[in-house]
């Protein structure tokens, strides 16, 4: 290549151009500074993460066992029924098709904690009754998340004819438990900043600034370098 | 003068009237003919045309001229108002409302494409000096056919862009009018037409300013009414709803509040709402980095986007108004995931039911009770920001098909007026044919802009990255990319469209997973710039003296010592 040539050459990484080399330094630093913000916080969101659980997912867990073996207190199947309602609970992330898996369990749950009379009650689509029953039997108070839960009932309860609970159930239920109620969480999302869990903040928050802060930067130090250069912008 | 008085007077008392019947049934979320917010609307773009004939532009040389004018803060709104769409107003808060802390890739990826932009192009682009991306890229690499192609590329990313605000204009129609989601697309798509039909002669000047005063006015009251009425700090809800996603993530009992339905403003424990990544959110963290890669290159890669560069008068103007432009489209952003949560715990009873989620930031309004006519001016506001986007992408996509390919390819012995014509006619074909994919209800309407990202990000980014940094880049290698580029794209449509539509091709899942559509960048535009760059080292075929000579020394200044 002739010398003339060289001079030409557009290369980011090999120019020889003065202005050229200081606009790729500025480049490079907020890129680096950029990527590693945005990227490099994600990565070390996920070497942190360990998979936790909700307080009810051992609650579950300690009560599954029994429930699937049908041998169950009548505490246990009240915990496991309190359970599957917090799941229900979960509403929009809900997949359609683990929803009629959790309302059986569930009405099954309270179908089996009743004495005989009473069972009768549950045969049948949810009714005034079958629903105070059940709010007697979790023992669910007026106020407090116990209020929310109370709410849940009427679309959770369904129509039980079955003395035992079905092996769909048993098979699909602690799957889907453990799907909804264990969560990636660290230091680094357990920590709150200004009521933030502090990796939402920085996510949905400082990092944003941080964009505007790395372009504000550019606009300034560009104009430095070309001032030094003698870049002229306009012809 | 008197008749414009009362033609006010019965506008101001119809709004006050229609009101009283409207506070009443408020607490339906869907309900009938909403005439308070169609009045809004109608009002609304009534504005923007008047706006738009008293700032007309009146030939090619004044419409530039009025640019020069503008100081870096105005040219910033307009930066920002022709960025913000369906997909920032109404698209994001519904993506994180379903799937929590993954919707986040949505508003770091529309943000920080940006820095990327600035830092790598925007400066080298103004001094570059053409008009269109498909102008840039016929030019830098010495070939009609690959204008043509450029061309064709930027008419079907436009086109995807659009057929998520169409979904974003049927919804707020379908929320106004009380009608079905079908024919208030065909309304929106009809009324969105004739706005760019009139306003398309008219120039666009001031009036995104103006947009953009209106869709971050209309968005942003709403959040100090919900974040007063409940008891967060209100002074500031971006800051404030810090604490409502602790209470979703903890669990919140009842106690701070009653929604418009009767019911309380509480959530059993969700963490699925904040936690990364979260399993029960069916997405990965592969996904979060996936989604936020694309729309960052995407962002720098969107012929629209770029093409405001090639306009500015001044290359610093250019960089000021990149940095106000982000800020002001930050302001929208810090608050967009602030609907997400108060939806999510105001709709979280059982008896609200499904709700369709793109609406969601309407309903968050409506739920949190919040005063019917400023719901009303919410929707207008999505309205606004979806039409501002799409008019201009139809006039850009339509002129594309007229100058850079009815014009330059097809037919070059055609007249000033036959161009016109082909620009109108293809504006409304353009139209017809995003309405009806509109239709096929894809997918979110975030989801759905996320493949035009995809798509720029694949084919015309790795052209202006190593056209503008790279004097070896040559015509070999850059249609090398452009084709590596666009069959990645292709083969990613293909088999979502097969997948939407209940068929199976060999690897399915496979595809569906790492070729997504809403991500397939993070593969594609790194296989279109080493394609690019092998090809080009390959190559006899070298870039021309002339050319190598004009990116030295007028694109980068290199002293010529």
């Amino acid at each position: 290549m002739t010398q003339n040539n060289e001079q030409l050459e557009v290369n980011f990484f090999k120019s020889v151009d003065k202005h050229f080399k200081a606009n790729r330094k500025l480049i490079l630093t907020l890129a680096i500074i950029w990527a590693v913000a945005v990227f490099g916080f994600q990565f070390l969101l996920m070497a942190l993460e360990e998979p936790t659980p909700e307080k009810s997912y051992s609650v579950f867990q300690s009560v599954w066992e029994d429930m699937q073996n049908e041998n169950a207190t009548f505490e246990s199947k009240k915990d496991f029924a309190i359970t599957t309602l917090l799941v229900l609970g979960k509403n929009v992330v809900l997949n359609p098709e683990h929803k009629p898996i959790l309302k059986e369990s569930f009405s099954w749950a309270i179908y089996s904690m009743q004495p005989d009379s009473i069972k009768y009650l549950f045969n049948s689509e949810p009714s005034v009754e079958s629903i105070n029953q059940t709010i007697s039997s979790l023992e669910l108070d007026e106020d407090g998340l116990d209020k929310i839960l109370r709410d849940l009932i009427p679309s959770s309860l369904i129509a039980v004819n079955s003395e035992n609970l079905s092996d769909n159930c048993k098979e699909q239920i602690p799957s889907i438990m453990s799907l909804y109620l264990i969560h990636n969480q660290s230091e680094l999302t357990n920590f709150t900043f200004l009521g933030f869990p502090f990796h939402y903040w920085y996510t949905a928050q400082f990092l944003l600034i941080m964009f505007v802060i790395l372009c504000l930067i550019y606009a300034v130090l560009i104009e430095k370098i070309n001032k030094k250069h003698d870049f002229v912008e306009e012809t | 003068m008197s008749t414009l008085k009362k033609i006010f007077l019965i506008l101001i008392s119809s709004l006050i009237f229609n009101n009283i019947f409207y506070a009443q049934s408020a607490t339906q979320l869907e309900g009938d003919f909403k005439v308070g917010p169609a009045i809004i609307l109608i009002l609304m773009l009534l504005l923007f045309i008047i706006v738009g004939i008293f700032n007309r532009a009146k030939d090619t040389s004044t419409y530039w001229a009025a640019g020069r004018k503008i100081s870096p803060v105005g040219a910033g709104m307009a930066i920002a108002s022709n960025w913000m769409s369906a997909a920032s107003f109404l698209g994001m808060a519904a993506i994180m409302y379903t799937t929590g802390y993954h919707g986040l890739s949505y508003v770091v990826g529309w943000t920080g494409g940006y820095v990327l932009l600035l830092i790598l192009m925007a400066g080298q682009i103004r001094r570059y000096g053409k008009y269109t991306a498909a102008d840039f890229i016929g030019d830098r690499y010495y070939s009609q056919g690959l204008r043509g192609f450029g061309a064709g590329v930027a008419i079907f990313i436009s086109f995807s862009y659009c057929v998520g605000q169409f979904a974003g204009i049927g919804l707020m129609f379908k929320w106004i009018l009380g009608i079905d989601y079908v024919t208030a697309v065909i309304i929106g798509a009809s009324v969105v037409l004739a706005y760019t039909l009139i306003s398309g002669m008219l120039g666009v000047t001031k009036n995104m300013q103006i947009q953009y005063v209106i869709i971050i006015v209309s968005f942003l009251i709403p959040l100090f009414i919900l974040a007063y009425k409940f008891g967060y700090f209100f002074w500031l809800p971006q800051v404030g709803y810090g604490e409502l996603v602790s209470d979703i993530v903890n669990g919140l009992a009842p106690g701070k509040g009653i929604t418009a339905l009767g019911h309380d403003l509480s959530i059993l424990p969700s963490p699925e709402f904040a936690m990364p990544w979260d399993p029960a959110t069916g997405q990965t963290a592969f996904q979060w980095i996936a989604i936020c890669f694309s729309l960052m290159i995407g962002t720098a890669g969107l012929p629209h986007v770029i093409q405001r560069f090639y306009v500015v008068p001044r290359a610093r103007d250019a960089r000021w108004s990149v940095v106000w432009g982000l800020f002001f489209i930050c302001l929208l952003y810090w608050s967009a995931p602030v609907y997400s949560a108060f939806g999510k715990v105001l709709s979280s009873n059982p008896e609200v039911g499904t709700l369709a989620s793109d609406a969601i930031v309407v309903y968050t309004a409506q739920l949190g009770d919040v005063f019917p006519l400023i719901v009303g001016l919410l929707a207008a506001g999505a309205i606004s920001a979806a039409f501002s986007t799409v008019s201009g992408l139809l006039v850009a996509g339509a002129s594309a098909f007229s100058h850079d390919i009815y014009y330059r390819v097809i037919n070059p012995q055609a007249t000033e007026k036959k161009q016109m014509l082909m620009a109108r006619v293809g504006t409304i074909l353009m139209a017809a044919a995003v309405a009806i994919v509109a239709l096929l209800n894809l997918g979110l309407i975030a989801q759905l802009v996320a493949v035009a990202f995809s798509l720029a990000g694949c084919t015309i980014f790795p052209l202006f990255l190593l056209g503008i940094w790279w004097s070896g880049s040559n015509r070999s290698g850059a249609w090398a990319g452009l084709i590596a580029g666009s069959t990645v794209s292709v083969i990613a449509l293909v088999y979502f469209i097969v997948g939407k539509f209940g068929g199976s091709l060999p690897a399915q899942e496979f595809f569906n997973y790492y070729l997504n559509a809403w991500y397939f960048a993070i593969f594609g535009a790194p296989i279109a710039i080493i394609t690019n760059i092998v090809v080009s080292k390959m190559s006899k075929n070298k870039t021309p003296v002339e050319i190598q000579k004009f990116l030295a020394e007028k694109v980068h200044n290199y002293k010529s010592k």
